[in-house]
C-alpha cells in the first residue's frame, strides 16, 4: 500500500474505510449496538407488554435539563405513545441495526432515546462524558458512516428498483 | 453524491464539531481547574449534604453538545434536500465526441 501522508497508519494497517477490516469492524460495532438496544426493548415487551409506564413517569421527572420542559410536557401530553412506543421503538432500532436495514433513520432513533437518557439519567460524577453520551456518539457513528451498508440488508436494499428510482432514500438507509 | 464541500458545509461542520468540544472538552477543562468536583455532580459528604457544586452547570454544557448535534442534523437534511442523490456506483461507459 503506498504510504498516505494524510493518514501514515494506511501504510502498516491499512484501516481505510474501503478495507476489509473497517468494513468487518463497523458490521460488528453496529450488530453489537443493536443488540443492545433490542435486549433493552424486548425485555420491556416482555415484563410490561406495550405499557411501559416507567416512561412517561420518567420524563416528567425531567425537570432542569438542557431541553427545558420539553421533556416533562412529553410526559406529561404524549404519555399515550411514550408508554408503548419506548418498548417498541427499543426493539424495532434494535432489530433493524442488526439486520443493517433502514440504519440511519434506526440510529436517528437511538440517537434521540440516548439524549434524553443522558441529560435525564444526569449520571455525571465522572464528567458528561459517562456510557450514556458514548452510546448517542455510537448511534451518530452509524449515521455517519452509513454502517447498513456493510454486511446489512442496506447494502441489497439500496440496489433494488425502488431507491434507484428514488435515490434520496439514501439517506435513510445506508 | 459529491463530497466537495462549499463554504455553507464546512461552517456548518465547523459549527458542530466547535459546540461539541466546546460543552465535553473546554468547559471540561475549565471545571477541572476550577477545582473540585471535577466531575458535572455536585460533591457531597457522608451525610449527603452538598459542599461543593460543579463550577459549570452540567445543563449548560450537556445544551451545547445537544445544540451541536442539532446543527449536523439540520446540515444532514439540508444536504439530503438540495444536494444531489447519491450517485450510483456503477461505472458508466461514456461516448467520447
Amino acid at each position: 500500500m503506498a504510504y498516505s501522508e494524510t493518514n501514515p497508519l494506511a501504510e502498516n494497517f491499512g484501516f481505510d474505510v474501503g478495507g476489509p477490516i473497517a468494513a468487518y469492524w463497523i458490521a460488528l460495532l453496529r450488530v453489537i449496538t443493536g443488540w443492545w438496544f433490542f435486549h433493552a426493548g424486548v425485555t420491556k415487551l416482555i415484563e410490561d407488554g406495550l405499557n411501559f409506564t416507567y416512561g412517561p413517569m420518567y420524563m416528567q421527572e425531567m425537570t432542569g435539563t438542557a431541553l427545558g420542559p420539553i421533556p416533562v410536557w412529553m410526559g406529561n401530553n404524549l404519555a399515550w405513545l411514550i408508554a408503548p412506543g419506548v418498548p417498541l421503538f427499543e426493539t424495532l432500532i434494535g432489530l433493524a441495526l442488526i439486520a443493517g436495514a433502514f440504519v440511519r433513520l434506526a440510529a436517528l432513533g437511538g440517537a434521540f432515546f440516548m439524549t434524553l437518557f443522558w441529560i435525564g439519567n444526569a449520571g455525571f460524577g465522572h464528567g458528561v462524558v459517562n456510557s450514556d453520551f458514548m452510546g448517542l456518539l455510537l448511534f451518530v457513528t452509524m449515521i455517519v458512516l452509513g454502517a447498513g451498508r456493510y454486511y446489512g440488508l442496506d447494502g441489497i436494499l439500496e440496489k433494488t428498483g425502488l431507491v434507484k428510482a428514488n435515490p434520496k432514500l439514501r439517506y435513510l438507509l445506508g | 453524491m459529491t463530497q466537495q464541500f462549499d463554504i455553507v458545509d464546512k461552517v456548518a461542520l465547523a459549527v458542530g464539531a466547535a459546540l461539541m468540544l466546546l460543552g465535553v472538552v473546554v468547559l471540561g477543562l475549565i471545571e477541572v481547574l476550577a477545582g473540585q468536583p471535577y466531575g458535572a455532580a455536585p460533591l457531597t459528604n457522608e451525610a449527603g449534604e452538598v459542599i461543593a457544586t460543579p463550577a459549570i452547570d452540567p445543563v449548560v454544557r450537556t445544551g451545547l453538545v445537544i445544540l451541536g448535534l442539532v446543527v449536523l442534523l439540520l446540515w444532514g437534511v439540508y444536504r439530503a434536500i438540495t444536494v444531489d442523490a447519491p450517485a450510483d456506483r456503477t461505472p458508466r461507459e461514456v461516448t467520447a465526441d
